[in-house]
């Protein structure tokens, strides 16, 4: 064995395998298919969204499941490019926009679901939390409803559209949508939401 | 005034196939849609519309829709779409509205259906295929 093949099995980094593979092993473990944490653009969207579709559809899932996982991601994760506090934003040509936060697929007993997590505005806590808290106590019919009165309503002030995303999220669940908050600071809250489909 | 001239787009990845003929009277909405930014996509549309609607570009129209899939924003546009045609056939003019799907596809049965309650004039259609 050359002296540089053996400094790239143990030299110094022996360690960085069996962490990654450690970290590895722990996520297929959870049952996740993928997860992206950082900055996230609809260019990303696009393309894990595309994975995902070709994943979904090769463990012979039927065709309204693998729409149903798609559309929740989708809306998550526009959710998170949209409304994500941590974000950069530069005229350039083409312009970038890029949100950070944390979006993770998988599986669980024979059941998909969606993760997404990203920093909000604490003051914006309360009112998204009342909002998933209403979709919580909805069953399909009145979300089905519910979904069609916000289409004919002028969009909330400061929401592009985002409160249909939410309840297109609770409509393809199978059971009611997971959310939770972990409060960072007098400013920042960290927003978790969790839908199986 | 000068006929309007006709909106087409072909499909691309995240957006549908779309032939707005006003003077024909023809509209097709066709594909997948959810647009990076469904406002800049689905605003030259509804513009589109409106304004041929209120010049009587065509006597009489036909809209078709023809989706496999599409995001929540989309949704909200393909409503301020269908908001026009009810005013238009409202107002007196000609209008069916084509709501295709294929029959297995229960999520977009009842968008269509639940689409269909905001007309009372247009001629709204079901039109599953196989």
């Amino acid at each position: 064995m050359t002296e540089l093949a053996t400094q790239r099995e143990t030299g110094g980094n022996g360690l960085i395998a069996e962490e990654v593979l450690g970290f590895q092993r722990n996520m297929t473990r959870r049952g996740i298919i993928f997860s992206f944490t950082g900055y996230i653009s609809e260019g990303i969207l696009k393309a894990l969204g595309d994975a995902l579709r070709q994943k979904i559809r090769l463990e012979s899932t039927d065709n309204k499941t693998v729409n149903r996982v798609f559309s929740v991601f989708v809306e998550q994760v526009q959710n998170i490019i949209r409304y994500s506090a941590e974000r950069i934003e530069h005229d350039a040509e083409p312009p970038v926009e890029l949100s950070s936060g944390m979006i993770t697929v998988g599986s669980e007993k024979g059941r998909f679901f969606v993760i997404c997590g990203n920093i909000i505005a604490r003051e914006d806590a309360d009112t998204l939390g009342g909002r998933l808290s209403e979709l919580q106590g909805m069953d399909s019919e009145a979300l089905r409803r519910f979904y069609k009165e916000k289409l004919r309503e002028p969009p909330d002030e400061g929401s592009k559209g985002g409160s249909i995303g939410l309840i297109e999220i609770a409509r393809r669940a199978s059971e009611p949508i997971q959310f939770d908050f972990e409060h960072l600071s007098d400013e920042y809250s960290y927003f978790v939401l969790k839908a199986y489909i | 005034m000068a006929a309007m001239e006709p909106i087409r787009h072909e499909a691309t990845d995240r957006t549908p196939e779309v032939l707005f003929d006003f003077a024909a009277g023809q509209y097709r909405i066709a594909g997948e849609s959810y647009p990076e930014d469904a406002a800049s996509f689905y605003g030259p549309l509804t513009q589109g519309l409106r304004q041929a609607v209120e010049a009587r570009a065509s006597d009489s129209l036909e809209f078709s829709v023809e989706m496999i899939y599409f995001n929540s924003s989309t949704a909200k546009a393909l409503m301020n779409l269908f908001q026009i045609l009810e005013e238009a056939a409202e107002a007196g003019m000609g209008v069916r509205i084509n709501w295709c799907y294929h029959e297995d596809d229960e999520t977009m049965e009842e968008f269509g259906e639940d689409f269909s309650e905001d007309f009372a004039h247009a001629d709204y259609r079901m039109c599953p295929t196989s």
